[in-house]
């Protein structure tokens, strides 16, 4: 394990999971692939704290990626300060049961939420048990990802200069 | 904290409207919603209660399209006003990259705006970041008082860092665009500098590593009010500058916290705004447990019995009776 004031500037970044680089998340879409397979839900997300998007697999054409990471950090954060309330420092797990569609939540490393959904085709107990493991796994490709160097990518030079572009065009137009 | 994705090739950041109760957040929010072309924005979604004031969040996604071939977004949230709804304010404050305070113009509301602004400096501390060194700018909103306090007094007592300002009546859509469009370009140029080309500021080692000293004292009736248990929510009368009633629809007429997000006709049992009772089944789920096997048990103890009367019989053989 690398000590914070040894790591570079982009491994702190990826330590704090604040930048994904490709080589990490095709691995991390490899596992939440054989998630779904293996469990029956119908997909999953990966979510980081804040509320952003990491990653998406599986049936996922009427949902509102956005809103549905807002929601799920949200009250991913509420139950936390519960837990705080409580003498824990916080929950690892949450489940939200529809009528049809439910929602399971877990804590992966410290900064993201591994977000399932599931419907009748499956159990809560099968998708509880594969997603501890997809969990523990994920954690490790975390692990791993943090010390080795990372491809080298880097937001292009121009973001800058196309960025106040785009701002002209979307705020004065 | 924004978030850069090589793999999604998107650019993430959370943007967040903060001030005290009433001075128009979400109406800042619901003219970026009306006014931003189709597809750069998503949808407008709010958890609020019956009386229409914020209770938790309101969000909505704002596309900036490609920039430099990554997708840029920002996250906008409000956040509650009210003093009693500290935890959940200070909860929307994680991870954020910037800030827009938006200050009622209304001389009797200074107290409040400046108390705000120290308990934003407080809740930043908490999450180990400095103020200073967050893209943040403050709106003066409610211009069209007939009483409205004059900028520069406002400016003495409150933009105490001397951050861009800007005038506004939210609810025409006066000062609303600007505001926001400045701040996209203060945090916008944070991520240039994050990305390495001139690291300004190194990523936060923990959350909530060793605040420093409060910056409130800086700042005139700086007294930030404890998370009191609060009573009830009291709904106060809206201010005369603020008529924005009539774009929000009635509230329902049950108690329950709502979503002010539209919700779709012909799904009336899955409606996010029906009151769901706590049941056992929709309460958090203990860690599936395999069933203990008492047969499995009971052959085990058996054998560790036998196990140690065999030891026990040895041990006579080779040292005969112990002596007491």
């Amino acid at each position: 394990m690398l000590e914070p004031h040894s790591m570079s500037q982009n491994q702190r970044l990826r330590h704090d999971r604040l930048t994904f680089y490709k080589e990490d998340i095709d691995q991390i879409d490899e596992l939440l692939s054989d998630f779904l397979r293996l469990s029956g839900a119908k997909c999953a997300l990966l979510i980081d704290k804040d509320g952003h998007l990491v990653t998406k697999r599986g049936e996922l054409c009427t949902i509102d990626i956005d809103t549905i990471s807002a929601l799920v950090a949200g009250s991913f954060a509420a139950t936390k300060e519960m837990a705080r309330l409580l003498g824990e420092e916080e929950f690892t797990a949450m489940f939200h049961q529809g009528e049809r569609d439910n929602i399971q939540l877990s804590l992966v490393g410290d900064r993201t939420l591994l977000t399932i959904l599931f419907d009748d085709r499956t159990t809560v107990g099968m998708v509880r048990l594969y997603a501890g493991d997809t969990a523990k796994k994920l954690a490790a490709i975390y692990q791993a990802a943090m010390q080795r160097d990372p491809s080298g990518s880097q937001l292009h030079e121009a973001f800058g200069t196309d960025a106040k572009s785009k701002l002209d065009n979307l705020f004065d137009s | 904290m924004v978030q850069i994705n090589f793999a999604l090739k998107e650019v993430n950041c959370k943007v967040v409207f903060y001030g005290p109760g009433m001075s128009g957040k979400t109406t800042n929010l619901e003219i970026v919603h009306q006014k931003a072309p189709e597809e750069n924005k998503g949808e407008l979604t709010s958890i609020s209660t019956d009386g229409d004031r914020t209770l938790f969040f309101d969000f909505m996604p704002l596309d900036l399209g490609n920039v430099a071939g990554m997708r840029t977004k920002f996250q906008l949230y409000t956040v509650p006003g009210q003093v009693y709804y500290n935890s959940t304010r200070k909860l929307v404050l994680q991870g954020v990259d910037g800030v827009i305070f938006v200050a009622d113009s209304d001389p009797e509301k200074m107290d409040e705006n400046v108390e705000s602004y120290a308990n934003l400096i407080e809740n930043l501390e908490e999450y180990g970041k400095d103020v200073r060194e967050l893209p943040h700018v403050i709106q003066y909103n409610k211009r069209d008082l007939p009483n409205a306090m004059p900028v520069a007094e406002i400016d003495s007592r409150l933009n105490k860092f001397g951050v861009p300002t800007f005038e506004a009546v939210a609810y025409t859509g006066e000062g609303v665009f600007p505001t926001l469009k400045t701040l996209a370009a203060m945090v916008l140029e944070s991520i240039e500098k994050m990305d390495g080309k001139a690291p300004r500021r190194a990523a936060p080692a923990a959350p909530k590593a060793a605040p420093a000293p409060k910056q409130a004292a800086t700042l005139d009736a700086a007294t930030v009010p404890a998370p009191a248990p609060a009573p009830a929510p009291a709904p106060r009368p809206r201010g005369p500058a603020r008529p924005v009633g009539a774009r929000r629809p009635a509230p329902p007429p049950h108690g329950a916290p709502r979503l002010r997000r539209p919700i779709p006709a012909g799904a009336p049992g899955r409606s996010a705004a029906r009151s769901v009772g706590v049941t056992r089944r929709g309460a958090a789920i203990a860690p599936v447990a395999a069933p203990a096997k008492r047969g499995s048990v009971g052959l085990v103890v058996g054998l560790m019995v036998a196990l140690i009367a065999a030891a026990a019989g040895v041990a006579y053989f080779v040292y005969g009776t112990p002596q007491l």
